[in-house]
């Protein structure tokens, strides 16, 4: 009975991306922790080094700019073959854009689908190359938005690019199945964050009483994300595949 | 600056616009369009500026101004 913890991570091997800071950092400690080997990806070195000190010291980093589609593919399957197979991934990385209709940029927007939605793709697509995927236990994690799931106004750029994340997480999971590789999704309401700090200061004082009002919980920590990402990553969840959970302390519930 | 005016009128949703004309004179002057020039402001000048420092600016000749003072 001792042995028994299928939310147990000892001997699983993941990528994570967005490492460098917030929900990514937070996440990449408590996976280690629970014993899983990490590849952390961001673009930020120093904020990979940094997060590598709360992990363990066979976790390895790799500087590397998702937008840059094309080069996704040989860094990863360099570093896999250093580092050993991969059971999963976890894509976290992501920013923000908050800009109304009418101040709108299609040079913005396709930044943004580049990094926090086309990135989810060519990441799925490296995974499940057999020189990367170990050929079990597959589960691979997306985090989206309570923006994804429900209208906000100056979010459209942004809702494009989350709420695709929840179509693409249904989608692979249907094509992936055979290959037993689960594909789920969290969509976290408003978590204290740099992200949300570096937002906040473009509004007035009452902006985060507002947000905060906004979840019936109140705004969340980084880790209540992490510890549902290591449910989804764990045995615990064997049966669960093409799930958007929604992470957001009551926002999506009124 | 160049197309500053133009830009501004646009997203003020008139013809063209002054550099004495009061922001809260604008019928479409609300937070949207505060976050409108946000974005503007951020995406041309790679100036931030915050709601508080645009609602002070209280002029468009002031926001030019406000914005010339960051670049």
């Amino acid at each position: 009975m001792t042995d028994f913890n299928p939310f147990s991570l000892h001997n699983k091997k993941y990528l994570i991306t967005g490492a460098a800071s917030g929900i990514g950092k937070a996440t990449c400690a408590i996976l280690s922790n629970l014993g899983a080997d990490l590849i952390l990806v961001d673009v930020n070195e120093d904020g990979l080094n940094e997060t590598k000190q709360n992990c363990k010291p066979t976790d390895e980093i790799l500087v590397l700019d998702l937008t840059k589609s094309s080069t996704i593919k040989e860094a990863v399957i360099n570093k896999v073959a250093i580092f050993g197979k991969l059971n999963g991934i976890i894509h976290i990385a992501g920013k923000p854009y908050i800009s109304p209709l009418k101040s709108i940029s299609e040079e913005k927007c396709t930044e943004l689908y580049l990094l926090n939605t086309y990135s989810a793709i060519e990441l799925s697509k490296v995974f499940t190359n057999r020189n990367v995927y170990a050929g079990e236990n597959g589960s691979i994690v997306f985090i989206s938005s309570v923006y994804g799931l429900v209208g906000s106004a100056a979010n459209v750029g942004y809702a494009m690019s989350k709420s695709a994340l929840h179509g693409i997480t249904k989608s692979l999971a249907i094509e992936l199945s055979s290959k037993k590789i689960r594909v789920n999704c969290v969509a976290p309401g408003f978590i204290k964050t740099p992200m949300l700090n570096n937002a906040t200061e473009m509004f007035q004082d009452d902006y985060t009483d507002n947000l905060t009002k906004l979840h019936p919980l109140g705004l969340g920590e980084a880790s209540d994300i992490s510890y549902a990402i290591a449910y989804l990553l764990s045995d615990a969840s064997k049966w669960v595949t093409g799930s958007i959970l929604n992470i957001d302390g009551g926002f999506t519930a009124q | 600056m160049d197309n500053f005016q133009s830009t501004i009128a646009e997203l003020l949703e008139v013809d063209d616009v002054t550099m004495t004309d009061e922001l809260t004179s604008f019928e479409c002057w609300d937070s949207l369009t505060i976050l409108s020039i946000i974005a503007y402001t951020s995406d041309e000048f790679n100036v931030t500026l915050s709601t508080d420092e645009i609602n002070n600016s209280e002029t468009i000749g002031g926001l030019k101004s406000l914005i010339e003072s960051k670049m």
